[in-house]
C-alpha cells in the first residue's frame, strides 16, 4: 500500500510539473506583457524606463530560463504577487478555493441526494414509466447549457419574484444573507450536474443488481428491501466514489460558469479574471491548484475503493 | 454500515457549512452608507497604478494638495493657499547648472504650506518630512512607483519649517500651482520600509501589507477592513480636521456584474451605485424608467472623450476628404437621442464644452450624407458596385473598425456606425478584441489598420501633447512611448502645443486653444463621438453628492453628503 | 427514499433466469419508445438544419435585413413584421437566431468530426497494439477526461496566435475565431470516440480476417485502416453523435465567455452574452438562444442513444 501511495504521489507531482511548464509556456504566448500594459497607462514612460523595468521583472530572458526561475521560487513556497490585487498569489487564491469548494461541495451533495435514490429506483423498475421519466430528466440535465440555466434562474427568482439576490456574495456580517446569496449558485450547479450523476447511478445500480450475490440473496429469501440496503447500496458506493473523481473536472468547469454569472468569488472566476486581466501569476497558480485538486480527488477515490471493496488491494 | 457513515459525514458537512456562514449579527444602529461599484482597486498605494476604483476609495481617506473642483477651478485642499505670482508666493527663477527645463529655460519656486491641522490617523501631523519622502520615493529609479512627470519636473525642495516648503520646478507652465498628482505618503510608516529595500518597496508597502493601519490615512475616513476583490470598509477618522462627515461607516462593495449591482440596490444590500464605476448609461436610463420613484439618477457628462482614432498611415485615410466624409456620414445626434436619451452630448473636438477654453464656433459636422458622398467622389471613390464604392484602380473602400470586446454599449454604437457608413458605400469590417489585447498591443503599438474606438480621460485645460504632437508617435525605435496613435503630424499643431502650457496670459491662451481646435476639426485625425456621462444612482434620502465631471472623484467632498428623511 | 418491493426486481431477475432479455412485449415497447424519441430528434434536427440554411430566404420573406440596425425598433415584442420581436439594436430576432444556428451547427459538426478523427486514430492504435501502449493511451485519456477542461481552454483560447508564428493575414481574418474553436474542441473532445473505438478494436483484433491479414504479412497501419476501421464504423457514428451535444455546449460556453465565436458573427452562445445584461429590460432575448441550444443538444443526445440501440445489439441485453 505504501509503495502504491508513493508511486501515485510521484505521478501526480510529475503531472503537476508538466502542467506547470505547459501553462507557463502558454501564458508566455499571451498578447502583451506586463510592461506593455504599464506603458499604456503611463504615457510619460520613456523607452529607457521601459527597458529598465523589463530587466527588473526579468522579462528580457528566454522563456525557459524564466520558467526555471519561477519553479525555483515555487519550490520554496514563493508564488509571486498578483498584479491585479498586489497581494501574494496564494493569499488571493486560497480563500477563493475555499469558496469554490463550498459551492462544489454543496452542489455535489445535493445532486447525490437526488441522484442516488432516483438512479437506484429507476434501476429496480426498468422500462417502467418512472424509469423513462427519470431518464428523460437526466437527459435534460446533461443537455442544459449551464449558463442559460443560471440566467433563467436569475430571471425567475431575482427579477420576477424578487426572492433571491441576482449575484454577489453577501458581506460576511449576516449569516442568513450569505446563505441567501448561495442558494441560486448552488441550485444552478446542482441542476447542471445532477443529470450525469443520475445516469451514472442508474447504470451502476443496474450492473450491481445483475450480480450473482443479489440473486443468491433473493433466493435465500431476503426481501427486496433487505437486498437493496444490505448489498446493493454498499456496492453502489463504489460508483459514487468513481463519479466524484470523474465529475471533479466537470464540476470545476460548471463552477467556473456559475461563479462568472453570479459574480461569486471562487477559483473559477478568479482564474478567468486573471487570464482576461493579464494577471499571469494568479492564472498559472490557480490552474495548478485546480489540477492539484482534481488529482487529489482521483487519488482519494482510488484509496476509497480499496476501503469499500475488500477484493481490491494495491501492492 | 457504510451508508450510516455517509449520513454522518453529510450531516457534519452541513453543520460545518452552516456554522461558517453564520457570522456576527448586524452592528448596532450607526449611520452607515453602502456604495456599490463595479471594479476593485488593484492596489491601495496612492501613487502606483492609477485606477478609477482606487481613486474613488482613496478620496475618502486622503486629500490632494491641489485639485480641480466641480467648476473646474483649481483649489487647495491640503494646502492653505495656492501659490501665485501676483501674491509673491510663486517666483520665477533661473535654473541652476545641470537642470534642463522647457520653454524659455526658466524655472519657478512655489511656496506651499500644509494645513496646520492636517494629521495622520495615528496623531502624527502631516509635515514636510512626508513631502520630502514622497519626492524621494517618486524619483527613485527602481522603486517602480511609476514615473510621474511631476516628480521629474521638481528639481529641488527647500523645507522652511515642518509645514511650509518651497518646490522648485524646472519650467513655468500656466498651471504652475497644480500639483494634483503629488500624493503625500506617510514618512513615519513608509520610509523605513522603503529605505530597507527600495526595489521591493512596491511589494512591502504598508498600504498593501497592512492597509488597516491608522497612520496611513488623514482624510475623513480610514480603512478598517478589506477583502480583496470584494469590499473595503471605512470608518470615521478621529483626526480629521474638516467638517465631520454624516456617516460613521462607509462600505464599498465590488460587484462586477451590473445586473447584480442593480439587484443588490433594489433589495437594499447597497444604498447607491457610484457613477464613476457603475451601470452603463442605457442600463441607468432603463433603471430610471422602472424605479425613478425610489431613486434619483444624476447624469454627469464629463471628460471622457469617446472617439475613433484613424490610422493616418493608411492611404485611404490619409486623404482628408475621406476623413471628413466619414464624419458627415454619421448621424451622431440620432445616436445620442435614441441610445442615450440626449445625456451624452456629441463632441466636436477633443475639448469638452464644459472646459472654459472650448471654442463654440469651431467647424461642426452635422449629418449630411450628400456632402459626404460629394467628398468621397472628389477623393476618387466614385464607382459604386454592389453597394460598395471603388476607386479608379478597382480597390474597394474597405476599412477595419475595432474596439474593446465585451463592452456592450461600444459594440452597439459600433454596429450603428457600421450600418450608417454602409449607406454611403463604405465597407466597414468590425473586429473586436478584449481590452488587454486591444490596449496592451493593438492600439499602443499601432497595429490597427483603420479605425479604433475608445475613450480618453483627461483633466481640464490639458494640452493634447501626448496624443497630437508629432514626436509622440509610438514606434519601435522609441520603445513605443507616446500616445499619438493616429500618427498625426502637423507643424502648426506642434508649435501650439508647445506654446500653450507656457503662456501665462489667459486671453492669449484662449486664442491659441481656439486655433488648436480649428486645426483638429479641419484635419480630423480622429472622429469625435460624444462625451461619456456617468450615471449616479442615489437613494432619495442622500443629498449633497456632486460629481465633478472630471478625474476628481465625487468622494473628495464626502463630508458634504447628508441624510435627509431616511 | 422509497425502497421498492421485491416484485419488479424479481420479475426482471426471473426474466433473465429464463435466458431471454425481457418479455417480447417489453422489448418491443422499449424499442418503439427509444426509436420514437430518436426519430423525432432526427426530424427536428433536419428541420433545424434546413431552417438555418434557409436563413436568407426567411429574411427575404419577412422583408427585413438581419444586419440592419434600427434603433427606433429596439427590444420590441413580437409583431407581424417580427415574429419573435427585435433585439437591442432593432434587428429581427428570428433571423438572428437562424444565422446563429448556422454557425453553431456548422462549428459543432465540424469540431465533432475533427474530434472523431483524432479519437478514432487513438482508439485504433490503443486497441490494436494493446499492452503498454494501450495502457499509456488509456491513462492519458483518463487524464484528459479528469482535467478541469474549461480553465485550460480559456487559457488556450486567449493566446496570441501571432506569437506562435501564424501569418498576420490569417490572424486578422474574420473566420479565425471559427478555426480556433474547432481546433480547441478537437483537442479535448475526442475521448468518447477513442474509448468506444478502442473497445470495438479489441474485439475485432481476435477475429479471423484480421489474423489472416496478419499472417499474410500486412503492416499494422494497413490492418487498422483497411480491415478494422470499416468494421468499427458503427461505434464511431454512435460515439460521434453522442459527442456532438457536448461539443455544441462547449462552443456555446466559450462563445458566451467571449473566447469563442466573436461578434458580429452571431452564435447562440454569444447572443447570450449581451442578453444577460438586459434581463431586467428584455428577458426574452436571453430565453430563445439558450432554448435552442438546449433542444438541439438534447436532440443529438436522444439521436445518439437511439443509434446506439439500433446499431449495437449487445445494448439490448442489459442496459446502457
Amino acid at each position: 500500500m505504501l509503495s502504491y501511495l508513493t508511486r501515485r504521489l510521484t505521478e501526480s507531482f510529475l503531472v503537476l510539473a508538466v502542467m506547470s511548464l505547459l501553462i507557463y509556456l502558454l501564458i508566455g504566448l499571451m498578447p502583451g506583457d506586463p510592461i506593455d500594459i504599464m506603458i499604456f497607462s503611463d504615457p510619460e514612460m520613456t523607452p529607457a524606463e521601459a527597458a529598465r523595468l523589463r530587466v527588473l521583472y526579468g522579462l528580457d530572458q528566454p522563456i525557459l530560463q524564466r520558467y526555471l526561475a519561477w519553479l525555483g521560487n515555487a519550490l520554496t513556497g514563493d508564488f509571486g504577487y498578483s498584479r491585479l490585487y498586489n497581494q501574494p498569489t496564494l493569499d488571493i487564491l486560497l480563500p477563493r478555493l475555499g469558496n469554490t469548494v463550498i459551492l462544489m461541495g454543496l452542489s455535489f451533495i445535493l445532486a447525490l441526494a437526488i441522484a442516488l435514490p432516483a438512479g437506484i429506483y429507476a434501476a429496480t423498475r426498468p422500462q417502467s414509466p418512472v424509469d423513462h421519466a427519470i431518464n428523460l430528466v437526466a437527459f435534460a440535465g446533461i443537455s442544459m447549457p449551464p449558463f442559460w440555466l443560471a440566467i433563467l434562474l436569475i430571471i425567475l427568482f431575482a427579477v420576477t419574484l424578487g426572492w433571491l439576490p441576482a449575484g454577489g456574495m453577501g458581506d460576511g456580517r449576516d449569516g442568513w444573507d450569505d446563505l441567501r446569496h448561495l442558494v441560486l449558485p448552488v441550485l444552478a450547479l446542482t441542476i447542471a450536474t445532477v443529470g450525469g450523476v443520475i445516469r451514472f447511478m442508474r447504470a451502476a445500480a443496474i450492473e450491481t443488481l445483475r450480480q450473482d450475490y443479489v440473486r443468491t440473496a433473493l433466493a435465500k429469501g431476503l426481501s427486496g428491501r433487505q437486498v437493496v440496503i444490505g448489498h446493493v447500496l454498499r456496492n453502489a458506493m463504489i460508483p459514487v466514489v468513481t463519479i466524484l473523481a470523474l465529475q471533479m473536472g466537470n464540476l470545476f468547469s460548471g463552477a467556473l460558469i456559475t461563479e462568472q454569472i453570479f459574480a461569486y468569488l471562487g477559483m473559477g472566476k478568479t482564474i478567468y479574471d486573471a487570464v482576461i486581466g493579464n494577471d499571469y501569476n494568479v492564472a498559472l497558480v490557480g490552474l495548478l491548484l485546480a489540477t492539484l485538486t482534481t488529482l487529489l480527488a482521483n487519488l482519494l477515490a482510488d484509496l476509497a475503493y480499496s476501503w469499500l471493496d475488500p477484493r481490491i488491494s494495491y501492492q | 454500515m457504510r451508508h450510516f457513515i455517509l449520513t454522518l459525514i453529510l450531516a457534519a458537512g452541513l453543520l460545518a457549512t452552516a456554522g461558517s456562514l453564520a457570522g456576527p449579527s448586524p452592528a448596532a444602529a450607526a449611520e452607515e452608507l453602502r456604495i456599490g461599484i463595479s471594479q476593485y482597486p488593484t492596489t491601495l498605494h496612492p501613487s502606483r497604478e492609477p485606477s478609477v476604483a482606487k481613486s474613488y476609495v482613496a478620496s475618502m481617506t486622503r486629500r490632494p494638495m491641489t485639485v480641480y473642483d466641480q467648476q473646474w477651478e483649481l483649489i487647495c485642499m491640503l494646502c492653505t493657499e495656492l501659490p501665485s505670482i501676483e501674491a509673491g508666493t510663486a517666483v520665477p527663477e533661473d535654473l541652476p547648472e545641470g537642470v534642463e527645463g522647457a520653454g524659455d529655460g526658466r524655472g519657478i519656486a512655489l511656496t506651499y504650506t500644509i494645513r496646520p491641522d492636517a494629521t495622520w490617523g495615528d496623531g502624527t501631523p502631516v509635515s514636510t518630512k512626508d513631502v520630502l519622502f514622497t519626492w524621494k520615493a517618486g524619483r527613485h529609479p527602481t522603486a517602480g512607483i511609476g514615473n510621474l512627470e511631476l516628480f521629474r519636473r521638481i528639481h529641488a525642495i527647500d523645507v522652511i519649517d515642518n509645514k511650509t516648503f518651497v518646490m522648485h520646478a524646472d519650467r513655468i507652465s500656466f498651471e504652475y500651482a497644480a500639483i494634483n498628482d503629488f500624493r503625500i505618503l506617510p514618512a513615519h510608516i513608509e520610509e523605513a520600509v522603503f529605505d530597507a529595500a527600495p526595489e521591493d518597496y512596491r511589494n512591502r508597502t504598508a498600504f498593501d501589507t497592512d492597509p488597516t493601519k491608522r497612520g496611513l490615512y488623514y482624510g475623513p475616513y480610514r480603512i478598517t477592513e478589506i477583502v480583496p476583490g470584494s469590499r473595503v470598509v471605512l470608518e470615521r477618522n478621529d483626526t480629521w480636521w474638516g467638517k465631520p462627515p454624516a456617516f460613521d461607516r462607509v462600505t464599498v462593495l465590488t460587484i462586477e456584474k451590473t445586473t447584480a449591482l442593480e439587484a443588490n440596490l433594489l433589495s437594499g444590500s447597497i444604498d447607491m451605485i457610484s457613477g464613476e464605476l457603475g451601470l452603463t448609461l442605457d442600463q441607468a436610463l432603463a433603471f430610471e424608467k422602472r424605479h425613478g420613484d425610489r431613486f434619483n439618477v444624476i447624469y454627469k457628462p464629463g471628460l471622457l472623450y469617446e472617439h475613433i482614432d484613424l490610422m493616418l498611415d493608411n492611404p485611404i485615410l490619409a486623404d482628408k476628404r475621406v476623413r471628413q466624409a466619414l464624419v458627415y456620414a454619421l448621424d451622431r445626434e440620432a445616436i445620442n437621442e435614441r441610445l442615450f436619451e440626449g445625456h451624452q452630448p456629441i463632441a466636436h473636438t477633443s475639448i469638452s464644452p464644459l472646459d472654459w477654453v472650448y471654442y463654440k464656433d469651431v467647424k461642426k459636422y452635422p449629418y449630411d450624407p450628400a456632402k459626404a458622398a460629394e467628398l468621397l467622389n472628389a477623393a476618387g471613390w466614385s464607382q459604386l458596385r454592389g453597394g460598395i464604392r471603388y476607386n479608379a484602380a478597382g480597390e474597394p473602400l474597405q476599412l477595419e473598425f475595432m474596439t474593446t470586446a465585451g463592452s456592450r454599449v461600444r459594440e452597439l454604437v459600433q454596429q450603428v456606425l457600421q450600418s450608417q457608413w454602409k449607406q454611403l458605400g463604405i465597407d466597414v469590417r468590425v473586429r473586436n478584441e478584449p481590452p488587454r489585447v486591444f490596449f496592451g498591443q493593438t492600439v499602443h503599438e499601432r497595429r490597427f489598420t483603420g479605425l479604433v474606438m475608445f475613450a480618453w480621460g483627461s483633466s481640464p485645460e490639458n494640452a493634447p501633447r501626448s496624443t497630437m504632437h508629432s514626436e509622440e508617435i509610438p514606434a519601435e525605435e522609441n520603445g513605443w512611448s507616446g500616445q499619438n496613435y493616429t500618427g498625426f503630424k502637423n507643424a502648426e499643431m506642434d508649435e501650439l502645443i508647445e506654446a500653450i502650457n507656457l503662456e501665462l496670459n489667459r486671453a492669449n491662451r484662449e486664442q491659441m486653444w481656439h486655433r488648436l481646435q480649428e486645426i483638429y476639426a479641419e484635419e480630423v485625425p480622429a472622429i469625435p463621438l460624444y462625451w461619456r456621462a456617468n450615471p449616479y444612482i442615489l437613494p432619495k434620502w442622500l443629498k449633497g453628492v456632486r460629481p465633478t465631471g472630471q478625474q476628481a472623484s465625487s468622494t473628495l467632498w464626502i463630508e458634504d453628503w447628508t441624510v435627509e428623511g431616511r | 427514499m422509497t425502497i421498492p418491493a421485491g416484485k419488479g426486481l424479481l420479475a426482471a431477475e426471473a426474466a433473465q433466469a429464463r435466458g431471454t432479455a425481457l418479455t417480447v412485449r417489453q422489448i418491443f415497447w422499449r424499442r418503439f419508445y427509444r426509436h420514437r424519441l430518436a426519430f423525432c430528434s432526427l426530424v427536428f434536427l433536419v428541420l433545424l438544419g434546413l431552417a438555418s440554411a434557409a436563413a436568407p430566404l426567411v429574411e427575404f420573406a419577412l422583408g427585413v435585413d438581419g444586419n440592419l440596425v434600427d434603433l427606433f425598433a429596439a427590444k420590441q415584442p413580437p409583431s407581424a413584421g417580427h415574429p419573435l420581436g427585435t433585439d437591442e439594436l432593432g434587428r429581427d430576432l428570428l433571423v438572428r437566431l437562424l444565422y446563429g444556428g448556422r454557425v453553431s451547427l456548422v462549428v459543432g459538426l465540424a469540431a465533432a468530426l475533427c474530434a472523431a478523427i483524432v479519437g478514432t486514430l487513438l482508439g485504433l492504435t490503443a486497441g490494436y497494439y494493446g499492452g503498454r501502449l494501450d495502457g499509456l493511451l488509456m491513462r492519458f485519456t483518463d487524464g484528459v477526461i479528469a482535467l478541469p477542461i474549461l480553465p485550460l481552454l480559456i487559457i488556450l483560447a486567449a493566446i496570441d496566435l501571432g506569437k506562435i508564428g501564424l501569418p498576420q493575414a490569417l490572424v486578422g481574418s474574420e473566420s479565425i475565431s471559427l478555426y480556433r474553436i474547432v481546433f480547441l474542441i478537437a483537442l479535448v473532445g475526442w475521448t468518447t470516440v477513442a474509448r468506444l473505438v478502442r473497445g470495438a478494436t479489441l474485439s475485432m483484433k481476435t477475429r479471423e480476417f484480421v489474423r489472416a491479414a496478419e499472417a499474410l504479412g500486412a503492416s499494422a497501419p494497413r490492418i487498422m485502416l483497411v480491415h478494422i476501421l470499416p468494421n468499427v464504423v458503427s461505434p464511431i457514428i454512435v460515439a460521434t453523435t453522442l459527442s456532438v451535444g457536448g461539443i455544441i455546449l462547449l462552443e456555446s460556453v466559450l462563445s458566451f465567455l467571449g473566447l469563442g465565436i466573436q461578434p458580429p458573427l452571431p452564435s447562440w452562445g454569444n447572443m447570450l452574452t449581451s442578453a444577460q445584461e438586459l434581463i431586467w429590460d428584455a428577458p426574452a432575448l436571453a430565453v430563445y438562444p439558450g432554448l435552442l441550444i438546449f433542444v438541439t443538444v438534447i436532440a443529438f443526445n436522444f439521436l445518439g442513444d437511439g443509434l446506439q440501440d439500433a446499431l449495437d445489439p449487445r445494448a439490448l441485453q442489459g442496459e446502457d
